[in-house]
């Protein structure tokens, strides 16, 4: 979800969607590499992202991941589901 | 959905380019790997700290490849093509066994494809016409166990415009036509079919039309009499010309125009025939003349029935009320109350089966003996596949390190097993390649040999989907018969017990010894029984041709020439058999030249009714001879005379008996001088009996001789029709007696087709056809059994003496002697193969029950044959037994202790 959320943006490589989440949590979240590409593989397999080659700001060849509308779908999806469950987690946390 | 549909496409594409996709993987996490150092060197950090420490993040590339490849793949699959790999090259590195393996495999699946795509060709193979599923074949319920599918001209016309069921019902038979060329005539297959033959069947014409009910009809249709020819048939006769149509052919004397061209495809309703031209049934009496079967009505039964069911009707539906439809189409038929009540007494009905696959009355007579061979290849398969796995669990022992190797380096026990039934299956697949590879052209010539006498017939053998499909499914059953068992086995231990063991016997593995045991006592006793089948059908074919035919066939040839459509009567009739008599008598190596109206062992027959005066008439089966006949078939002449050209009409009716004949009509007395009488009908003719000979066979070589009365054709009035055949006896060669046989005949009736020279020992053979090939497959099989169950012995032997190797030198070296350690090996095997043997003469003298109706003059629990096969099947399994015994006793003590 966060991924997806990284890549909302615009196209991203693998790169900046690892440092992106973390500036963005300020430094809260940290991804691992081992972590972030096979998520990345695995949901370009499933199409919710697409991929192509492009350069990358210091002119290297970069592998840019984009989402697909089936992407942005399932973003929208997995936000609500997280909305939930954390205004859920809140209420119980509240309750006492 | 969509989803696993992408995944899919997405690792499609993966497999094909994955070169590519390794090259991206590593571009991409070297392109991470440059900014993170990036990062660190802006960070200030030192280069080779960065650089240090970036790995330090990333670890082994390899790995990461490993992680990210796995994603893309087809798990099962890739694993897959790994393990047939692997096995490929387990396999190459033992040739030996591989071989042994494929072309026992080859063997056992190719024998059943061959015999499979036999029964599909002449029993399951569709015919070649739209919606073959709605065709039915019509019988007659006799109340006799087998249903008569032969039917008579009017119950025919009876049932073909009766709707309720059938769009269309059809009759057809199989004929030879002369049609007249240009130089000479020659004979042609074709066949008789009812006006809606080809409505029924659906096929389209290639040119013109097909033949229509108004062709059906007496006289033809309005312009004369049609014919429908065949692709082949135009493309031989007219060249492909295509103003075929309204061209005239000239068959059986009668002109008829040529209507339509069939396409190739198109074979009638028959699998078995491939007829050039379909003449309408109703031109029959034309073609006949005065003795045609029309006429005959019910007494002639000859056509075969189809119909097709109507849209929506089921084959029992159909089949309910074709037998309701009875009654009235016999009431119709027969007038004579008396009759009409024999017919009811017998419960006479229609019947209506499946005629999908066509009709051809060939079926009935091979139907048994193909069973009979499937069973016999089926046996084979079960025989190899059982050789297979044992041997393969002989190997599995011996591999028992190699998989506790790999399965103390974490491979599963189910991976293992899927590669090692890859191992198996891909020697399966081997055979059943090998297999299927040689199967079209053994079927052909077995097909060949088993319809023999009958040259115009032709048996599709060829590969189908359905052979196809059989040869597949013959070869997973085979590789999972033979991979299973010693996969499982192989792999079932515990891993510590595998490792610890290495080579000691322990007390587990004795215990799982008991297997490939039994599986080596199942093959002896299936060879056993294969053996036993053979040696009976074998020493039943030896009797046959031992029996004699009461003639001798050897150096006799029989030329049959077509004058049935040649007017020829009285004196000229006899005048032209005389000439063709001298003729052929001064051929080079003629010794003998005579004629008969009828040839033995071709099928035909003809019986009167004879009796002695007022005496019991007797059912006895007649030919008309020439004079000589007896001296060149080499019957014997006990008593009277030959006959003699002069033997003339005028010189009173004359007949010959043989000894069987004797015995019964004149049981006490001689018969030369006395008269016999004939009745037909209210008629009664008396013949003088003039001599005596021995007897022989008439219609084939199985039954006896049956009691037989030869007429002179000197005196034959040519009711019959003027055809005989001639029999000549030669020293030498037939082939230039073909030639002349020929030439004579081209200058003697140029009308007539080239006459066809048989020699008896060929029609003797060809009348033998189904026994002999029967007995021929069961003693290749039997052979193939053996030889099987010998590599089955001696592999399993060697593999298990080589175990232990150890054990022996310990026995040697506490002072077994070499005979001890000989007997010991060698006894291992006895006990297997007397306890297959056992088990193998119960199931054969149970199992050899089934054989008797094969068999002619050999019980089926024949001792000599039994014993024979125990005998060579003991002398096999002692040979196979003792080498790897003797081997095992040239083991140096020394050597197999110290190699701990």
């Amino acid at each position: 979800m966060l991924i997806l959320k990284a890549l909302l943006r615009g196209p991203l490589h693998g790169y900046s969607v690892a440092e992106w989440i973390q500036q963005t949590s300020q430094q809260m979240l940290k991804v691992e590499e081992g972590a972030l590409y096979p998520a990345l593989h695995r949901m370009e397999l499933r199409g919710l992202l697409k991929s192509k080659w492009g350069t990358s700001d210091n002119n290297r060849r970069a592998k840019f991941y984009e989402l697909t509308t089936e992407g942005q779908k399932k973003l929208n999806a997995e936000a609500q589901r997280w909305a939930r469950l954390s205004s859920a987690v809140a209420f119980v946390m509240q309750a006492s | 959905m969509a989803q696993n549909l992408h995944e899919f496409l997405f690792r499609l594409k993966a497999l094909f380019q994955k070169r590519r996709l390794d090259r991206d993987l590593a571009d991409e996490l070297a392109f991470h790997q440059a900014m993170i150092q990036n990062k660190l060197l802006r960070q200030g950090v030192p280069q080779a700290d960065a650089d240090a420490q970036t790995r330090r993040a990333f670890g082994n590339e390899s790995r990461w490849h490993e992680r990210l490849r796995e994603l893309w793949q087809f798990h099962s699959l890739e694993n897959f093509g790994r393990d047939v790999s692997f096995s490929l090259r387990v396999l190459r590195k033992s040739p030996g066994f591989t071989f042994v393996a494929m072309l026992t495999l080859a063997l056992g699946v190719g024998a059943n494809t061959t015999v499979f795509s036999m029964i599909n060709g002449l029993l399951l193979r569709p015919l070649a016409v739209p919606e073959s599923n709605r065709l039915a074949v019509l019988g007659i319920d006799m109340g006799r166990p087998q249903i008569q599918y032969s039917f008579a001209v009017p119950l025919f016309r009876g049932l073909e415009h009766r709707h309720e069921v059938f769009s269309q019902v059809f009759a057809f038979d199989r004929r030879k036509f002369q049609v007249r060329g240009t130089s000479e005539t020659e004979s042609v297959n074709g066949q008789l079919v009812s006006g809606d033959f080809f409505s029924a069947l659906e096929t389209p014409p290639l040119l013109g039309r097909t033949l229509t009910p108004v062709d059906d009809c007496k006289g033809g249709n309005p312009s004369g009499f049609g014919v429908v020819i065949s692709e082949s048939f135009w493309q031989r006769w007219f060249n492909r010309a295509p103003n075929v149509i309204g061209q005239k052919l000239q068959i059986d004397n009668t002109a008829f125009t040529v209507v339509g061209v069939m396409p190739k495809r198109f074979i009638g309703a028959d699998p078995l025939q491939r007829p050039s031209i379909f003449a309408p049934l109703a031109v029959e009496p034309v073609l006949d003349g005065s003795r045609n079967l029309t006429d005959a009505g019910l007494h002639a039964w000859w056509l075969t029935v189809v119909g097709r069911l109507e849209p929506g009707v089921t084959l029992q539906q159909a089949n309910a009320q074709v037998g309701a439809a009875t009654s009235t189409v016999v009431h119709e038929l027969v007038a004579n109350p008396e009759q009409l009540a024999r017919i009811q007494q017998r419960h006479l009905h229609f019947t209506a089966e499946n005629g999908s696959a066509g009709f051809t009355s060939i079926r009935m007579s091979f139907r048994k003996p193909l069973t009979a061979v499937f069973a016999m290849c089926g046996g084979i398969l079960l025989l190899a596949c059982m050789n297979l796995a044992s041997l393969l669990m002989a190997r599995g022992a011996v591999r028992e390190p190699e998989l506790a190797t790999r399965l103390a380096l974490g491979a599963t026990r189910r991976r293992l097993v899927q590669q090692l039934l890859v191992e198996s299956l891909s020697i399966a697949l081997m055979g059943t390649a090998a297999g299927l590879a040689v199967a079209p052209v053994v079927s052909k010539s077995l097909s060949v040999m088993l319809l023999g006498g009958q040259g115009d017939m032709h048996l599709d053998t060829s590969l189908d989907i359905r052979v196809f499909a059989f040869a597949a499914l013959a070869s997973i059953v085979a590789a999972l018969l033979v991979g299973l068992v010693p996969a499982l086995q192989a792999t079932s231990r515990s891993l510590n017990e595998q490792i610890k063991s290495g080579q000691h016997s322990t007390q587990s593995r004795e215990r799982r010894r008991v297997l490939p045991k039994i599986m080596m006592a199942g093959e002896v006793a299936l060879a056993l029984m294969l053996v036993v089948g053979a040696g009976l059908l074998a020493s039943s074919l030896v009797r046959l041709y031992l029996s004699g035919a009461g003639f001798d066939p050897q150096g006799l040839d029989n030329i049959s020439f077509s004058l049935d459509k040649q007017p020829l009567k009285g004196g000229a009739f006899l005048g032209f058999y005389r000439q063709l008599q001298d003729g052929l008598r001064r051929q080079p190596g003629v010794t003998s030249v005579s004629f008969a109206r009828m040839v033995p062992f071709t099928d035909f027959f003809w019986d009167e009714d004879l009796s002695v005066g007022a005496g019991k008439t007797q059912n006895i089966y007649h030919n008309s001879v020439g004079p000589d006949y007896f001296k060149t078939m080499r019957i014997p002449l006990f008593a009277g005379r030959d006959f003699d050209w002069s033997d003339t009409p005028s010189t009173g009716p004359k007949i010959i008996l043989n000894q069987a004949a004797v015995k019964l009509l004149f049981p006490d007395r001689s018969p030369l001088g006395q008269f016999v009488t004939k009745h037909e009908g209210k008629a009664t003719f008396e013949y003088e009996v003039m001599g005596v000979v021995g007897d022989a066979k008439y219609e084939n070589l199985r039954s006896l001789a049956p009691p037989t009365a030869y007429l002179p054709m000197s005196q034959d009035d040519g009711q019959m029709g003027p055809s005989y055949n001639a029999v000549v006896r030669t020293s030498g060669p037939a082939g230039p007696l073909a030639d002349a046989a020929r030439s004579l005949a081209m200058s003697m009736a140029p009308a007539i087709p080239a006459p066809l020279l048989t020699p008896m020992s060929v029609t003797v053979d060809e009348s033998l056809s189904a026994e002999r090939t029967m007995a021929l497959l069961a003693v290749f099989f039997a052979a193939c059994a053996l030889m099987v169950t010998a590599v089955g012995l001696y592999g399993t032997l060697a593999y298990a003496t080589t175990r232990r190797t150890n054990e022996i030198g310990i026995r040697m070296a506490l002072g077994a002697r070499r005979t001890q350690v000989v007997a010991m090996v060698f006894l291992q095997n006895a006990s297997v193969a007397l306890a297959g043997t056992t088990l193998g003469l119960t199931a054969a003298l149970l199992a050899s029950r089934l054989l008797a109706s094969f068999l002619y003059g050999t019980s089926a629990r024949d001792p000599w044959v039994f014993a024979g096969s125990i005998l060579a099947l003991a002398l096999i399994a002692s040979a196979a037994s003792l080498l790897p015994a003797l081997r095992s006793a040239r083991i140096n003590p020394m050597d197999a202790i110290r190699c701990e």
